[in-house]
């Protein structure tokens, strides 16, 4: 009997050419494109939920002769991902949408769907690898989407494939032209897909009550606690930002906190941003044992950076705390932080607090 | 080796009968002509053309001049609901009434009447999913009737409406009446002798006819607004070069489907009990939507707790059974349907519902083997329940 996988598409060229690679693996291959929000019209280019999106996937599926069915997990993911979005916002925090979705959206409620039609495998066009049981960063180091997928559940690893993981961007293009795929040339999409233009704060206007704190005028101080002007709503900043702030210092100045208490976006210096350490909460591991206080790992606190090296110091629940060898900028809560070994990903955690000295238990 | 398909879906689609293909093909070839050509060619059409529309009219009970030709049941909805009420409307009748459990067709053309200044009135439905007429008789008696339109069978749940009931309570209140009758004909008796109804939407694929072609009833004298302009073809009422070979094939498959109708019942009747039967003896806990009201023999709507329909449906064809839920927007993806949360039931429920539909292509062998498989995916679906 052969394997049978799901595949979620989205319309885009890198879950096009998983299916295509799967086919030709000899998979049974079942495609899936999710519909995850209703925006009102269809916009086109969105990267999941729009009809041109849902058309793109289903052309593929077609030219590939597999099924094709589009999932309707608007529910889920409005109460997983896009709440939780509007929460953290709302508590000063800045989330990371796409991390959620990968954990309770494609790899749990996905998963169950793949439970049904007795799929043995999930596959999604993710730059990332599995090999030997574990979450290796994709081969093409600018690509690699593994920031994004620390929270899954590690039993879900043995269930997982991910193709395009294995290769760059320009032969992911190659492999879709070759097989002569509608979707080879389209361009790459780095927006949220439930948000229009770019714009989160639309998004939070729209679900956020009138005169919620988040969206009301407060002060902006800086760290010494001079009030130097206000703002029109904390959840506009975000930590690190320098744009839009008043002028008058003799630095740049940075947003350093945001601070729902009182409302107040609290700006510094450029070495006020410095960050030694950080706490992390909703820790998940994705290797059986996750490294002891004292263990070094490589810690990466956004997308794209280079991880640094740091030590764990403490690990109690879900809660980790790491100390970094060097200052990092913007260590901003509600962003991951994803310890790796090497290629390897250990697991990671949301981030709830920088700390701007060593802490002194530090081992 | 896969197994052989089975395909439950008839209330969606029907394939083309052989006497039907049979009986158009002239009409694709040599028998080319216009029908409001004046040479002989133009006479060939013209002469099918009237033929088939005393066929169809015969199947209704009605006069030729009773019947036109449009593109199928939605147009025949759109026709009767935003026509008849823009006719009444210029005689100062301000109320459309029409059910919750209507096809979008209908629901949406109510819609756009409302938007043209319509009093939208809506009936409530029973838990069984029939059409509540005590409630009908304070709604339709409230005044101001221009237009009532009620489906004759359920697409979702096989249900049957008191059609006659509704169309007398309309009929007395000054309104005209229509009801969309894509699930009813060929199953319950659509004659326009016996009941007063002023307007009737019949669909062509759901008997064996292609997909684009339907048959509609216009009571004689009733005022009707046409939606297209452009031509004098049927009186004006939908003016367009008419379909012969569409209308002559509509025709003979109406006259077959009129022919079989006793025995075809007795039939499907008979599969659709079998599978009830099977069903709930394997999975005790099923629900039967509509199983306490009169119903259409092919269709059987059956929600599982703590299953959903996206993963049973996908899960059924990939065993090579074909089924539907409720109702599916353009992206194809499965939205909880409109007619079972009218019916009051659960959102679990509704949103767990898969519609069975048979007709000719089903045997008893395929009734067993998707009760046989039925329990092993109930259990596969069930595991989602858990991530709620």
């Amino acid at each position: 009997m052969t394997r049978r996988v799901l595949v979620a598409m989205s319309g885009g060229v890198d879950s096009s050419v998983a299916a295509a690679l799967l086919v030709r693996e000899g998979y049974d291959v079942v495609g899936v494109t999710m519909k995850l929000f209703h925006d009102g019209g269809d916009v086109p280019d969105r990267p999941c939920c729009s009809l041109d999106s849902v058309n793109d996937a289903r052309r593929v599926a077609e030219h590939l002769g597999i099924p094709h069915y589009v999932l309707n997990l608007q529910d889920r993911f409005g109460h997983d991902v896009v709440a939780d979005f509007v929460a953290e916002y709302a508590a000063g925090r800045t989330p990371i949408p796409c991390v959620r979705c990968n954990t309770f959206t494609k790899f749990r409620d996905l998963l169950a769907k793949a439970d049904a039609i007795d799929a043995a495998f999930i596959a999604t066009g993710h730059y990332a690898r599995i090999a030997d049981g574990r979450l290796r960063r994709g081969v093409d180091e600018g690509k690699d989407q593994t920031y994004f997928l620390w929270g899954i559940d590690r039993a879900v690893l043995a269930r997982m494939l991910l193709p395009v993981g294995a290769m760059t961007k320009a032969e992911t293009r190659a492999v879709a032209r070759e097989l002569g795929l509608l979707t080879a040339e389209k361009p790459e999409s780095q927006e949220i897909c439930f948000v229009p233009d770019g714009d989160y704060v639309k998004v939070l206007e729209r679900e956020l009550p009138p005169g919620a704190p988040a969206l009301a005028p407060g002060p902006i101080v800086t760290t010494d606690g001079r009030v130097v002007g206000t703002h029109d709503g904390f959840a506009r900043y975000t930590v690190g930002q320098r744009r839009g702030l008043p002028g008058g210092s003799a630095e740049p100045m940075f947003v350093v906190a945001l601070r729902p208490d009182d409302r107040a976006v609290v700006i510094g210096p450029r070495e006020a941003l410095l960050g030694r350490g950080l706490v992390a909460r909703e820790a998940n591991w994705l290797v059986p044992v996750p490294p002891a206080v004292g263990e070094a790992v490589q810690v990466r606190i956004r997308h794209r950076a280079a991880p640094v090296p740091g030590t764990v110091v403490r690990r109690e629940r879900d809660e980790v705390e790491v100390a970094l060898d060097e200052p990092v900028h913007a260590i901003s809560p509600g962003q991951s932080v994803v310890f790796y070994d090497g290629d390897t990903v250990l697991g990671g955690g949301v981030i709830a607090a920088s700390r701007r000295v060593l802490p002194l238990h530090a081992a | 080796m896969s197994p052989q398909p089975i395909y439950l879906d008839h209330a969606a689609t029907t394939p083309v009968r052989p006497e039907v293909l049979e009986a158009m093909t002239p009409y694709f070839g040599a028998r080319f002509g216009n029908p409001s050509s004046t040479h002989r060619w133009g006479r060939e059409a013209r002469a099918a053309l009237d033929e088939a529309r005393e066929r169809v009219a015969r199947c209704l009970g009605a006069a030729p001049d009773e019947v036109c030709f449009t593109s199928g049941g939605t147009e025949g909805d759109n026709l009767a609901v935003l026509g008849g009420w823009r006719a009444l409307r210029a005689k100062g009748r301000r109320a459309v009434v029409t059910s919750p459990i209507e096809h979008k067709a209908v629901l949406q053309s109510v819609h756009q009447a409302a938007k043209e200044g319509a009093e939208e009135r809506i009936l409530q439905v029973d838990r069984s999913g029939a059409v509540s007429l005590e409630d009908a008789r304070a709604r339709i008696g409230a005044g101001d009737l221009a237009l009532t339109s009620v489906m004759w069978v359920n697409n979702e749940t096989g249900v049957i409406q008191p059609i006659e009931e509704l169309a007398q309570l309309t009929k007395a209140a000054g309104g005209l009446f229509h009801t969309d009758a894509v699930q009813a004909f060929g199953k319950v008796e659509v004659d326009a002798r016996t009941v007063p109804f002023d307007f009737v939407a019949v669909s062509g694929h759901k008997l064996g006819a292609p997909k684009g072609i339907g048959a509609f009833y216009i009571r004689r004298g009733t005022p009707l607004e046409p939606l297209f302009f452009g031509g004098s073809q049927d009186r004006g009422r939908r003016p367009g070069t008419e379909n012969v070979a569409y209308a002559v094939g509509l025709a003979r498959a109406m006259e077959l489907a009129l022919a079989e109708r006793a025995a075809h019942w007795t039939a499907l009747e008979a599969l659709r009990d079998r599978l009830e039967a099977a069903l709930l003896a394997r999975v005790p806990d099923a629900l039967i939507n509509g199983r306490g009201a009169r119903r259409a023999p092919h269709i059987l709507n059956v929600s599982v707790p703590g299953t959903d329909s996206e993963s049973l449906l996908m899960a059924l064809d990939l065993q090579g059974v074909a089924a539907s839920s409720g109702s599916a927007c353009q992206s194809g993806s499965i939205t909880p349907s409109h007619v079972l949360s009218a019916m009051g039931v659960r959102a679990d429920l509704a949103s767990a519902a898969i519609r069975m539909s048979l007709g000719s292509l089903t045997t008893p062998a395929d009734i067993d083997r998707v009760a046989e498989l039925f329990p092993a995916l109930i259990l596969k679906a069930r595991g989602l329940a858990g991530v709620a």
